[in-house]
């Protein structure tokens, strides 16, 4: 067979028309100046709009949430603490789950079937909450489930171990976690902290594979140390209690003060609330009562009367008023003794309460005196303590005074205080006439907080010995002697104002004391409001549980009995030498 | 001479290519491992808070309280009610001469 070379094949000697290979070259370069012109556009002049839509698909900024603060008692045991919580929603159009699944799925989440069924019907919607913070471990085996359709967001949740010893003292946050009552509240600032954020590429399974810029970290918020003692306000709770039921009373308050330091060791009120419950948070048992209310103090206002005369030298502990014959008209109304005691002493007034007593002690001094030193005491101001709503009390300008009002002020009625204010007050006579700011926080160091004089050395120390005398036998409050320490403290029973008068069966009990009584490390104020079984003095109703608290505070703070004991059980024994 | 430098230049250039490409890789790798440790820190940290606040619940002081008095029949104790315990140790022991 003959060959043909290829530059001699015949088809390469046919001549192509030459506006063909023009027409393909042209076509060429048309091609090549889309391609650079499409380049120029995409890098050059709208750059930003595709690097934009770029990072929209890849790119994500993730929020890096703050933790909130936890809340401590003053040994560092929680109060509060933010633990994870999911919360659980439903994207109803794409649930596919079965009967038995959707069973599951309520019963994970505490919630009525019909309940789920109807939330998951609702189609048209993408998005429908089925719970909101549930448990990490519930919200685990919801996961374990594998639904399509259900998805779960991170949460935080407050949780407040606790519980009701501390409610109305701590308080409680919204679902978004934002302070809304106690605690919680006058110290959300400093828990919330701030949330942080970075911008990462996540691949198509949603891994993060590289991180963008600059991280900015999210900061936590503080962690808060309460003046608190946990142990001592669960004890002083449930002491307050069982007498607040057993006495068939409204309710009742506990302020137990650092009479050193003016830290603010209990604060316990009843009926309380359980926090974790959103059911139970409405409602009058929010009330701090012993921070927010303020009552008539009745006879506990009659040692500040008593002092107030001591240090303007108008009377002597060993002053004689008299008293009989139990009655006494002052204008248009007569004030009463439970008893006609005769003559008293100045200390006998405290000792035996009288009213008339401490109305005679009263009109020897000047309203401005007597005002300039309840104001000095704290009585119609605010408390300087982070709580919020804490009460003013009600304590009108000595200006506007009658006789008549000055004369019941004495054996306080016609001024108003919280168990918080009358507490502190009464800080003044344990700290031998100073007193101390109070304070809901820990004190890095209590000896360097500044004090302000109100009594002299020598008028504290007398009242404390009249409030001694108060409480042991021949005084109204002998209920309220602990065993191993000697207390002194006033007993109080004041009527209660209903409809603008005083009801004549609706009483509050008090006793506000302290002990040790030589050198005082604790101030307790006790209310309980309307006891109705039987008891109505503070000598009955209050001082047993000011007696409970007062032992188990001093005992708990490390103090040594300052009296004598005669124990009620003596086991003497070996003990083997540790090995 | 030029062609010959063109090659050795051209394979640095796909070299170089090629280990930026590895390097991106690792890198994005490490950044996945680390975001995934970070991740599990933080649920390891959660849970540890969880946990500490289960332990606190269970501690709490009205429940022990409860328990104590309730359950163990104990009492509170007061300065009258006390087991004085005498301090008896055992005598030195004797040290040997060197």
């Amino acid at each position: 067979m003959k060959s043909i070379r290829y530059t001699a094949s015949p088809l390469l000697t046919s001549q192509a028309p030459v506006w063909r290979s023009k027409l393909l070259v042209v076509g060429l370069a048309l091609m090549f100046l889309t391609m650079i012109a499409r380049a120029a556009y995409v890098q050059v002049f709208d750059n930003a709009f595709f690097r934009h839509q770029g990072e929209a698909r890849f790119v994500r900024t993730l929020q890096l949430p703050a933790n909130r603060g936890r809340i401590l008692d003053r040994n560092g045991l929680l109060l509060a603490s933010s633990v994870v919580a999911p919360d659980v929603w439903a994207s109803p159009a794409d649930v596919d789950a079965d009967l038995a699944q959707r069973r599951e799925l309520a019963r994970l989440l505490d919630m009525p079937l019909d309940k789920l069924q109807a939330r998951l019907a609702a189609t048209d919607k993408s998005f429908v909450w089925l719970k909101r913070h549930v448990d990490a471990p519930v919200a685990q085996q919801v996961a374990d489930l594998k639904l399509a359709g259900i998805h779960q967001d991170k949460s935080y949740k407050r949780r407040y171990p606790e519980g009701e010893a501390v409610a109305q003292l701590i308080g409680f946050t919204d679902i978004e976690n934002q302070g809304l009552d106690g605690v919680e509240l006058s110290l959300d600032q400093r828990l919330a902290g701030h949330a942080g954020s970075r911008r990462v590429i996540r691949d198509r399974l949603g891994q993060v594979v590289e991180q963008l810029g600059e991280e900015v970290p999210p900061i936590d918020g503080q962690d808060v140390q309460l003046s608190i003692d946990v142990k001592l306000q669960s004890y002083a709770y449930q002491k307050l209690r069982d007498a607040v039921d057993a006495q068939g009373a409204r309710s009742g308050s506990v302020v137990v003060l650092d009479a050193q330091s003016g830290e603010v060791l209990s604060l316990a009120n009843y009926p309380s609330y359980t926090p974790g419950n959103r059911g139970e948070l409405k409602g009058p048992h929010l009330r701090n009562l012993a921070v927010t209310d303020a009552f008539e103090p009745g006879s506990i206002m009659k040692p500040i009367t008593v002092a107030i005369a001591l240090d303007a030298g108008e009377v002597a502990p060993q002053t004689l008023i008299e008293t009989a014959p139990g009655r006494y008209k002052l204008g248009r109304y007569v004030i009463h003794d439970t008893h006609d005691y005769g003559t008293l002493s100045v200390q006998g007034v405290i000792q035996k309460s009288s009213n008339i007593g401490a109305l005679k002690i009263a009109q020897k001094l000047t309203p401005q005196r007597m005002w300039e030193t309840y104001a000095a005491l704290g009585l119609g101001r605010r408390p300087d303590i982070a709580f919020p709503g804490a009460t003013t009390g009600q304590l009108r300008l000595w200006k506007d005074w009658r006789p008549v009002e000055q004369a019941t002020m004495a054996y306080g009625y016609g001024l108003s205080a919280s168990p918080l204010q009358i507490a502190h007050a009464y800080m003044a006579f344990a700290n031998d006439g100073v007193l101390v700011p109070l304070s809901l926080l820990r004190r890095a160091d209590a000896a360097l907080v500044p004090g302000v004089r109100v009594f002299s050395v020598n008028t504290a120390r007398a009242v404390r010995r009249m409030l001694q005398m108060a409480v042991e036998p021949g005084g109204t409050g002998t209920q309220a002697r602990p065993v191993g320490y000697s207390v002194g403290g006033k007993t109080g029973t004041a009527r209660k104002q209903v409809d603008g008068g005083y009801a004549s069966r609706k009483y509050r009990a008090w006793f506000v004391g302290m002990a040790p009584v030589e050198q005082p490390r604790v101030v307790v104020a006790v209310m309980i409001d309307e006891p109705s079984a039987g008891h109505i003095y503070g000598g009955t109703v209050a001082a047993p549980v000011f007696r409970d608290v007062v032992q188990q505070a001093l005992r708990i703070r490390g103090i040594k009995p300052d009296l004598v004991v005669e124990p009620a059980i003596v086991a003497s024994s070996a003990a083997e030498e540790p090995s | 001479m030029l062609t010959r430098l063109s090659i050795v230049l051209m394979a640095a250039l796909l070299v170089s290519a090629f280990y930026q490409i590895q390097m991106q890789y690792q890198s994005r790798r490490v950044v996945t491992e680390l975001d995934r440790a970070r991740t599990q820190g933080l649920r390891l940290a959660a849970e540890h808070e969880r946990l500490e606040v289960e332990r606190r619940t269970a501690s709490k002081a009205l429940r022990v309280e409860s328990l104590a008095t309730g359950r163990l029949d104990m009492q509170v104790v007061t300065p009258a009610i006390t087991e004085y315990v005498q301090w008896r140790p055992h005598a030195p022991a004797q040290q040997g001469s060197p």
